[in-house]
């Protein structure tokens, strides 16, 4: 099929290029084209072995009792439907290996049975994974600060705003990207001065995502360019993200359960984290491990971290009171902080790899940044490589800010914040200063892509696809996440995403979150290939 | 092994492309799993199955699309639209114009299919689906992602359907037409979509809302009554009665059966439409689908009430059919669109 644009299969341009792939459609054995737009891979030769498959499973499925195919569904986990060949497989070994079929389901051992890992989880009241109990927050009419009823109209488009200022609006920030493209700096500079005052006349989020475009855009016509961030207070910023919304919540879960199942099992664990910050991913992991049958491994964290701006060990007072709740639920616990200015800076010997460890590499948005400097990306998945992880987990935004073209940046960067942004206005949680920081912190990611370039730009965001292309080059394989955590993710969203907008999906093994029909953040997980 | 099983498989295997077999094999597979005898669902791992794809903003090959929220129920509707020459720079929809100031186009508001219960606007074979009829027919398409049941039942579903209508023609950037722009709406859909369809043009027949059309791709009706055509093929082309009763009881009010009028909609229950200014209709049947002697009996109550329809039988069609473009019931089914929508 022919395209004007490969969406978001565009490769990146930083230095740190990944070598080419040939596109599979060039390949001999490519999947077949017209299951791929309907979201299915299979690929021609198998296509008879796959119907012979379907037959099979149709054929036991009649001997089975009224209700066991709809129970063999729900206790079976199941991974990478696209994959219709390993998924039909996977369905008749799980019909085969259950004794007794005729007399109803005998959830045998040998299926993968999902459930314990997830209830642990929820079973914890970890503060790291729920938001504290706070006061209902605030109505509209208070953050109007008016007795005015509520001004926004009921209808949002999530792409574009229908209403008349809100399309010159978006159309200005546009016109104003193309201008800079083409440095016509006179005309960009007229854009963006108008921008301004479209912005104040509208309500929300539009209002915010164009005031930080504009602000953004003004920077970059004028040369102010931003300074460098202080990682200390980004970090702040996010703490303030993480109680917002259930975006960070939902990496740091499907994370965890990535990693306790790939622990299950062994004595003796060590995660390597390279996005320690507040380390408020560990303790549900901690706690979960404290109540597996069989009781807990010896875990060993080393977090990697920048250095400290004050005076103050961040790191280790981090590591000293994880220790403190290690200790305090009986896990045996050893804590290493390394301090780098960038994980290129690292080694494997560093890392200290000890035999008979199970190791798993934790990355929280901390690959995009590596893109900025040529080789880094790759020096550091040599790394990860080197320490030989049993999992690798990363998160990354669901988005490429990372083109060659500046327009083609700005125009993707606009439709993921807006999305964005309109989440965090409907989104419950949080105080209205975890929300106000929470735009901030957001904003100056929106300052970076449209007013940084070079080694300052470090928000390179790419898609799962361009990570998946990376990871593969670099030597790994995915590991797949399945419909046992797709389900507790969706029922913590009830219980706590405070708002129904937000949807969790599967794709090629992976499970992303994001607002309505817009993918916004991407977990998968990974190990070597064999 | 189940001996009529076996014939069935391979009887559906002789009259549908392999791939085709394949696709719709395996969701008949997955919904067999999903469903529960007490009428439950397994809502979470539908979704999980479910193939979805985002909305793109970026023309591919020659369509983009966009979602529309609506804040106050958290609707959604995906637009699709042809990328012309004269679109805003690349990325944006260009939504203060009409359509177009010198042509008719007309605009689909679509309801997918899914029993009620499974699919979403989202879904790859649907969003697939839309962007094809944006092509072929040279139309725009409004994809409605109605509440499904069990969770949300009759008239759910039409209440939605009905919302995405007005929502349509308040859009000033969905108008055509020389002297008269207006928005020119049709309705269409297949299977439970198809039944979403006649029941909102019924409701713009009595508010006074126009419709210019409704293409029903075979629509879900039904009724207590067992017809020739369930009997004689239940099982046989993916689809079994039970299967059908299942929906059924999902969908209507609880203690309803089949006869409820927003099933057998000539059954006697409904108020009748005779009189009312009801849309010219498209009925597809396809030949092998077990509901057929309820589509055709629709297509004779349209006829009864005064109503124009043309009825395309497809002898050898099962459900389905047009979610892959490998076979002459797809082009076929395309032709007869593109002339229903520029007659």
């Amino acid at each position: 099929m022919k395209r004007e644009h490969m969406s978001h299969d565009n490769f990146s341009s930083s230095g740190s290029c990944s070598s080419s792939t040939k596109p599979q459609m060039w390949t001999c054995d490519a999947d077949d084209e017209l299951f791929a737009v309907l979201g299915y891979s299979v690929k021609p030769s198998d296509m008879a072995d796959v119907a012979q498959k379907i037959e099979h499973l149709e054929q036991v499925m009649c001997s089975v009792e009224k209700d066991g195919l709809s129970q063999l569904a729900s206790d079976t986990t199941h991974y990478n439907p696209s994959d219709l060949s390993s998924w039909l497989e996977s369905m008749i070994s799980g019909l085969n290996t259950t004794p007794d079929f005729d007399s109803g389901v005998n959830s045998s051992a040998q299926m993968v049975v999902d459930s314990d890992f997830g209830s642990d989880l929820t079973a914890i009241p970890g503060k790291a994974v729920y938001p504290n109990p706070r006061e209902k927050p605030p109505s509209p009419a208070k953050k109007l600060k008016l007795s005015a009823p509520e001004t926004e109209s009921s209808e949002s488009i999530v792409m574009v705003d229908s209403q008349e200022n809100g399309i010159r609006l978006v159309h200005s920030l546009m016109a104003c990207a193309e201008a800079v493209q083409k440095e016509n700096f006179k005309l960009a500079e007229a854009l963006v001065k108008n921008i301004g005052f479209l912005a104040v006349s509208q309500a929300g989020a539009m209002r915010k995502v164009a005031t930080y475009f504009a602000e953004a855009l003004a920077r970059r016509i004028y040369r102010l360019y931003p300074t460098n961030q202080d990682s200390a207070f980004t970090d702040l910023l996010q703490m303030h993200f993480y109680e917002t919304c259930p975006y960070l919540k939902f990496a740091h879960f499907t994370a965890n359960q990535a990693i306790l199942e790939s622990f299950a099992g062994r004595d003796r664990v060590h995660v390597v984290d390279f996005s320690m910050k507040q380390g408020m991913q560990w303790p549900p992991l901690l706690q979960a491990l404290a109540l597996r049958p069989g009781g807990p491994p010896r875990f060993r964290l080393t977090a990697v971290g920048p250095p400290s701006t004050d005076n103050t060990d961040q790191l280790q007072e981090i590591g000293r009171k994880l220790g403190q709740l290690a200790e305090s639920i009986n896990v045996e616990f050893e804590y290493r902080g390394l301090v780098a200015n960038s994980l290129a800076d690292l080694n494997a010997a560093l890392l200290d790899r000890r035999e008979g460890e199970t190791v798993a590499v934790n990355s929280i948005f901390d690959l995009h940044p590596l893109l900025a400097r040529p080789g880094a990306i790759e020096a550091v998945l040599r790394v990860v490589t080197e320490v030989k992880p049993a999992i690798f987990t990363v998160v990354e935004q669901e988005a490429n800010h990372n083109g060659s073209v500046f327009s083609d940046r700005f125009t993707e960067a606009l439709h993921y914040y807006s999305t964005l942004f309109d989440s965090l206005e409907s989104c419950g949680g949080g105080s209205d200063e975890d929300r106000v920081m929470s735009e901030i912190y957001l904003g100056r990611q929106i300052c970076n892509v449209v007013a940084c370039d070079g080694a300052d730009r470090v928000e390179r965001h790419e898609t799962l696809a361009q990570w998946r292309r990376r990871l593969g080059a670099a030597g790994f394989e995915a590991v797949h996440i399945g419909s046992n955590a797709h389900k507790q993710v969706s029922m913590l969203l009830e219980l706590f995403g405070g708002g129904d907008g937000y949807r969790v999906e599967e794709k090629h093994g992976c499970l992303m979150l994001g607002w309505h029909t817009r993918p916004l953040f991407a977990t998968s997980a990974w190990r070597l290939a064999s | 092994m189940a001996g009529s099983n076996e014939v069935n498989a391979n009887e559906s295997k002789r009259v549908v492309p392999l791939n085709t077999w394949i696709l719709i094999s395996n969701f008949k597979l997955a919904y067999n799993m999903l469903r529960r005898s007490d009428g439950t669902f397994n809502r979470d791992l539908n979704e999980f199955l479910d193939r979805k794809v985002p909305a793109n903003a970026v023309p591919v090959d020659g369509v983009y699309s966009f979602d529309v929220v609506d804040r106050a129920t958290s609707l959604i509707n995906r637009v699709y639209l042809a990328a012309g020459e004269t679109d805003a720079p690349w990325g944006i929809a260009e939504l203060e114009k009409p359509l177009s100031t010198t042509a008719i186009v007309p605009v689909i508001v679509f309801f997918h299919g899914g029993s009620f219960v499974h699919s979403s606007a989202n879904s790859a074979i649907y969003d697939t689906f839309c962007r094809r009829l944006v092509r072929t027919c040279g139309a725009a398409v409004v994809s409605v992602n109605y509440r499904r049941s069990p969770e949300h039942r009759y008239p759910c579903a039409y209440d939605d359907g009905w919302a995405a209508l007005k929502w349509v023609h308040s859009r000033s950037w969905l108008r055509s037409g020389a002297d008269d722009s207006r928005v020119h709406v049709y309705l269409a859909g297949d299977s439970s979509g198809g039944n979403i369809a006649h029941h909102v043009a019924v409701r713009a027949a009595e508010e006074g809302v126009e419709v210019l059309g409704n293409i029903l791709l075979h629509p879900l009706f039904g009724g207590q009554e067992r017809t020739e055509s369930e009997m004689r093929l239940d099982g046989k082309y993916f689809v079994r009665i039970q299967d059908r009763d299942w929906y059924w009881r999902a969908y209507l009010p609880e203690g309803e059966d089949r006869d409820h009028p927003a099933c057998n909609v000539f059954g006697g229950r409904n108020r009748s439409i005779e009189g009312l200014s009801f849309p010219k209709s498209l009925v597809v049947v396809a030949g092998l689908d077990l509901v057929q002697d309820w589509q055709l009996g629709y297509v004779k109550g349209l006829e009864g009430s005064g109503h124009e329809v043309k009825l395309l039988y497809l002898e050898k069609a099962t459900i389905g059919f047009y979610f892959l473009p490998n076979n002459d019931h797809f082009h076929c089914l395309m032709e007869e669109m593109k002339a229903f929508l520029h007659s």
